[in-house]
């Protein structure tokens, strides 16, 4: 089983394909999503992104702030910065504090 | 005679005035081509930000972030107004004025105190030769909209209406739903309306929770739409200047085909009338 990615941002899809695995950068640390992973909407925070493809092979790039969604192996990063290297400032929407989390 | 010699001269202005509108179709074709590939580049992310923003929306969080404030009142409104820079575009830029006007007429009847934001100058010359005021005043969008450019637009309206300032925000610009149908429309950009299924967050899991990702994922959303909306409207500018452009070059051929004929008319009786006068002279001789 592999998961279905699709990686957009603003201006076009960055990456759209299948993967084994991915590790993103959630608001609160890394994230890792296998096969079977339960639904789920997290906010991304800034750093690489790693994709396994199920070849063997894999592919990373930068990403900054924006959602990621996981709907039965579907996966949707939508990132509001996709690139090659990493981002010269961090837009202020990748950070995320803990005490604005708790209630 | 001096009718041929001043249709000859017409002839050449029209066919000066044909060549310009040629370039200036073939311009508006190339820009076309390039602002279509960056409406078709922007649909992903759009479509794909709404229908995870449709997902998580749910009437419960409207309260915690001034974004998602709902009015149950709207006393202010404000409307964004996208035009082109340029003319020459047919009724392009009349067009989008027309259904802003409009709109601000329809919110006075209802009582509800407008303000106007417009980028572009052509709107931004309507409204100030009518005397109107005008919050927001932008010249400085390309062809090319960027996202940041978006951002400075709306960024500061987005700001009012959290701060309460305005009640609701509505954006009129062209939908491009091909190179020759380009409507103007009205947008509802805030409140934000819950749209496509109902709320169905209770499935997933929220990280870190519900209301806290729409509070950090509606600005985007709002930037993004404002964004889609302009690289539509460019396109649909470059569109609307490609059809004026060609008709007014189809228009200056048949003048040409005209004028030709009527030039061609005019020497020939230049030169009967010549033939005339050696014979009438020559007759007069014997």
């Amino acid at each position: 089983m592999a998961l279905d990615v699709r990686v957009v941002s603003p201006d076009r899809v960055v990456f759209e394909g299948e993967a084994s695995s991915i590790v993103a950068p959630a608001w609160d640390g890394r994230l890792g999503i296998l096969s079977g992973h339960a639904p789920l909407v997290t906010l991304l925070g800034a750093g690489e992104l790693n994709l396994d493809r199920p070849g063997g092979g894999s592919d990373s790039f930068h990403v900054a702030a924006g959602v990621l969604k996981v709907d039965r192996d579907v996966v949707t990063v939508l990132t509001e910065y996709a690139a090659d290297v990493p981002p010269e400032e961090i837009p202020a929407a990748a950070i995320v504090f803990a005490e604005d989390v708790v209630e | 005679m001096a009718g041929a010699r001043e249709v000859k001269r017409r002839i050449k202005s029209v066919e000066n005035t044909r060549q310009i509108t040629r370039t200036m179709e073939l311009v508006a074709t190339s820009k076309l081509k390039r602002a279509t590939d960056r409406v078709h580049a922007a649909r992903p992310y759009a479509n794909a930000l709404q229908e995870i923003v449709g997902g998580l929306y749910s009437s419960e969080f409207s309260e915690k972030y001034p974004i998602l404030r709902r009015p149950e009142h709207v006393r202010r409104a404000a409307v964004l107004l996208l035009t082109a820079n340029r003319g020459l575009a047919g009724a392009f830029n009349a067009n989008l004025i027309k259904h802003a006007r409009n709109l601000l007429e329809e919110l006075s009847d209802k009582g509800i105190e407008t303000e106007l934001h417009v980028a572009g100058k052509k709107g931004i010359a309507y409204f100030r030769f009518r005397g109107e005021k005008m919050l927001t005043e932008r010249l400085d969008i390309s062809d090319y909209p960027s996202i940041e450019d978006a951002e400075s637009v709306v960024g500061p309206i987005r700001d009012r209406f959290a701060d309460g300032d305005v009640d609701a925000v509505y954006l009129v610009s062209s939908e491009f739903r091909s190179a020759m149908s380009t409507p103007p429309r009205t947008f509802e950009l805030l409140p934000v309306k819950p749209r496509g299924e109902a709320s169905s967050s209770d499935a997933y899991i929220l990280s870190p929770s519900g209301d806290m990702i729409l509070g950090r994922l509606l600005p985007a959303y709002i930037r993004n739409t404002v964004y889609t909306a302009m690289v539509e409207n460019a396109a649909a500018e470059q569109g609307a200047r490609r059809t004026a452009m060609k008709s007014a070059t189809d228009n200056a051929g048949d003048m040409l085909e005209y004028l030709t004929r009527t030039y061609n008319r005019a020497r020939q009786a230049q030169i009967t009338q010549e033939i005339a006068e050696i014979v009438g002279g020559a007759a007069s001789l014997e």
